[in-house]
């Protein structure tokens, strides 16, 4: 084909030109040479075999994240392990981050990414902590359900709320807020089940979701020989002028304790993210949750300020209160954190934290906890963007 | 009542007939405005006052994304650190990769500075080359021209609308060329630094020459270090214009200039990135300016 066009040319030409005749011929010539020779390496190369079954591209993203920190505490190993809450946590049974006094590695984290078909995409991430290896999330996620619904099945941390679905390392303290803390554990609502949600075609952001979990969760669910835990949420965003964007929702658990008895769960959200320029930003956020778990009535909420200076500085402050507990239980539960993060590069995050926490009992013995620590966060390998 | 009746019909109808298509810059969406003309409707993602690699993934997007039947990127993985996870939230498999509704315009344009190694010791790389081609107006008309076949694709009624659009815009483009042509030739041989590795494009096709960054590799900060062995650079090779983007902090820049004499020029890197770049015509003509005089 090429060489017919080439010839054509070359002879409408020398119609034209009959002085740049062989001048043409020789360029013609040398051009078949040049496509005949690539020819014959393609030939070649064919015979020594191809890669017929080279998979290479299918390979799904993985990335890898590290966690670890320094801790420097008021409270020594021994009477850390297995602190309470007074009225929600009688003794935690894991502390996964930041147990030790001293160096501590927290976790290192596999997750992988990966397109199943024209139907599903499917996400795994594993924590391997020092004596544990854990599935923290796996599971399938529709891509053509009608109407744009979309539909999760597997095991996966609950849209609840707003803080429940986000990773420990994309979060702004090292630990969950206390009212998670307190009435979810250090995990909050991770569970095998299945999700649908969906999202309006408005201009103002609005999704409404549904799970039906097993409800492993001990400390507000715990009754797992059925399927008992049911979530919702409705969440709505809009900007507020070109830089300040809002994003609120309400969230409702509901499910049954071990005893076979009735537990809500209710929480409401808002954030609040004013953009000052690239690199610079000012976002407060809040949730409150409210518990109603076998005729006991509980609350407690968190508020942050996170301030981003610019590419390399973060500032933050959390309050965090339960301030709703059981009869003869303190209502004065109370914890407050301050980090400064500093990012060498988008990947790295260093970050020093200090913690007063008036929340905790050690032993039975209610005791202020007082923490200094140094973490580092480093993402590796294809790992996806975050959310806002 | 038929009269009535027929008016609604045909309104609704011609409400249906808009393409609703999704930009993830400013500049694809005047391209797309310039080649659709009232066939489509146009939203633009990303404030062109920000840097590209960073927009806010602000939740009013989502609901954007949802309803569109076209969305049209830059690629070359400039949108990787924002948009995957609006597109996951939005779950329109229309505009999804491999959906029908889906554009990547890097594919029209032959991409520069395409990495030997990649690895992230060399600083947040993109493994396809650079993709701020859009500074350069050499690029702008086979980004169009792919547009205007995508459109013609998914609403082939208008096709040839759309190309005529297109051959109306490129003859456009070539006139802006030549009344730049004057501009341009303050460009030759002339020695450059920039911030970010941003203009590469615009100053390789003016015919200048870019010396160094601000930046000691792309994504990282200014180090002291880095900007003295810029400062003895600049002297050195007698540079004159240190060429600053307006999302970036401007204090480096301004050091530079104070310790070397070099001046520094704001330049647009998409359209209505500055006051005065609110089109195609002005932003490429202020990239010529500010890069060439």
């Amino acid at each position: 084909m090429k060489k017919t066009i080439l010839i054509s040319v070359a002879l409408s030409t020398l119609l034209l030109h009959a002085t740049e005749n062989s001048d043409l011929e020789k360029r013609v010539d040398s051009l078949e040479k040049v496509l005949n020779k690539q020819k014959q390496e393609k030939l070649k190369k064919a015979l020594g075999g191809g890669n017929s079954f080279n998979q290479k591209s299918f390979i799904p993203d993985i990335s890898l994240i590290l966690s670890g920190s320094a801790v420097a505490r008021n409270i020594d190993n021994n009477q850390y392990e297995g602190y309470g809450i007074d009225g929600f946590v009688e003794r935690t049974d894991e502390i996964p981050f930041n147990k030790n006094r001293g160096f501590n590695l927290n976790y290192a984290e596999f997750g992988m990414h990966s397109v199943v078909g024209p139907y599903f995409d499917a996400d795994a991430i594993f924590h391997l902590s020092p004596n544990e290896f854990e599935i923290e999330e796996a599971y399938i996620t529709s891509k053509k359900l009608p109407v744009n619904l979309q539909l999760k099945a597997g095991s996966f941390k609950s849209g609840f709320g707003r803080i429940n679905a986000i990773h420990q390392h994309a979060q702004h303290f090292t630990e969950q807020p206390l009212v998670y803390e307190a009435m979810l554990g250090v995990e909050g609502i991770k569970d095998a089940g299945v999700s649908l949600n969906w999202v309006a075609p408005t201009d103002t952001y609005l999704m409404v979701g549904s799970e039906a979990l097993q409800g492993a969760n001990e400390l507000s669910f715990g009754k797992s020989s059925s399927n008992n835990l049911y979530v919702g949420y409705l969440k709505t965003g809009f900007d507020v002028g070109e830089s300040t964007s809002m994003l609120a929702g309400v969230s409702v658990a509901s499910g049954k304790t071990q005893n076979n008895r009735d537990s809500r769960l209710y929480g409401g959200e808002l954030t609040l993210k004013h953009t000052i320029d690239s690199y610079s930003s000012l976002a407060w956020q809040s949730e409150y949750l409210y518990r109603d778990r076998e005729d006991v009535k509980q609350a407690g909420y968190y508020t942050q300020l996170i301030y981003d200076k610019d590419s390399n500085w973060e500032f933050g402050l959390r309050y965090d209160a339960l301030n709703k507990n059981s009869i003869n239980q303190p209502d004065d539960l109370k914890k407050y954190a301050g980090i400064v993060q500093y990012k060498p590069f988008e990947f790295t995050k260093l970050r020093l934290q200090v913690d007063h926490d008036q929340s905790k009992s050690f032993g039975g013995i209610r005791k202020d906890e007082n923490r200094v620590m140094l973490e580092f966060l480093v993402e590796t390998g294809a790992h996806g963007a975050h959310a806002f | 009542m038929k009269k009535t009746l027929f008016t609604t019909l045909l309104l609704t109808s011609s409400i249906f007939a808009t393409v609703n298509v999704a930009t993830t810059y400013n500049y694809l969406g005047e391209v797309t405005k310039a080649i659709g003309g009232d066939l489509v409707k146009v939203n633009v993602l990303g404030n062109p006052k920000l840097d590209p690699h960073f927009i806010t993934p602000k939740p009013s997007l989502i609901g954007k994304l949802r309803r569109e039947d076209l969305l049209i990127i830059n690629g070359g993985q400039l949108e990787i650190g924002w948009l995957p996870p609006l597109l996951k939230s939005a779950n329109n498999n229309k505009i999804n990769s491999g959906g029908s509704g889906f554009l990547d315009v890097s594919g029209a344009v032959n991409m520069m500075d395409k990495p030997a190694n990649v690895s992230r010791a060399y600083g947040d790389v993109h493994p396809d080359g650079n993709p701020h081609f859009a500074v350069s107006i050499e690029n702008i008309t086979p980004v169009a021209e792919l547009i205007s076949m995508k459109l013609a694709q998914i609403d082939p009624d208008n096709s040839s609308q759309y190309a005529m659009n297109f051959s109306v815009f490129k003859k456009h483009i070539e006139e802006l060329q030549s009344k730049l042509e004057p501009i341009n030739k303050g460009c030759q041989g002339k020695k450059l630094v920039q911030y970010h590795e941003l203009f590469n494009y615009a100053i390789s096709d003016l015919g200048a020459q870019k010396v160094g960054d601000l930046e000691p590799l792309p994504g990282i900060t200014p180090s002291s270090k880095h900007t003295l062995e810029l400062i003895k650079l600049i002297k050195n090779e007698k540079i004159t214009t240190i060429l600053q983007d307006v999302y970036h902090e401007k204090r480096t820049a301004q050091f530079i200039a104070d310790k070397t004499g070099a001046r520094v020029k704001i330049v647009p890197h998409d359209v209505g990135a500055t006051d005065s770049s609110n089109t195609l015509d002005a932003f490429y003509t202020e990239i010529a300016t500010q890069i060439c005089q």
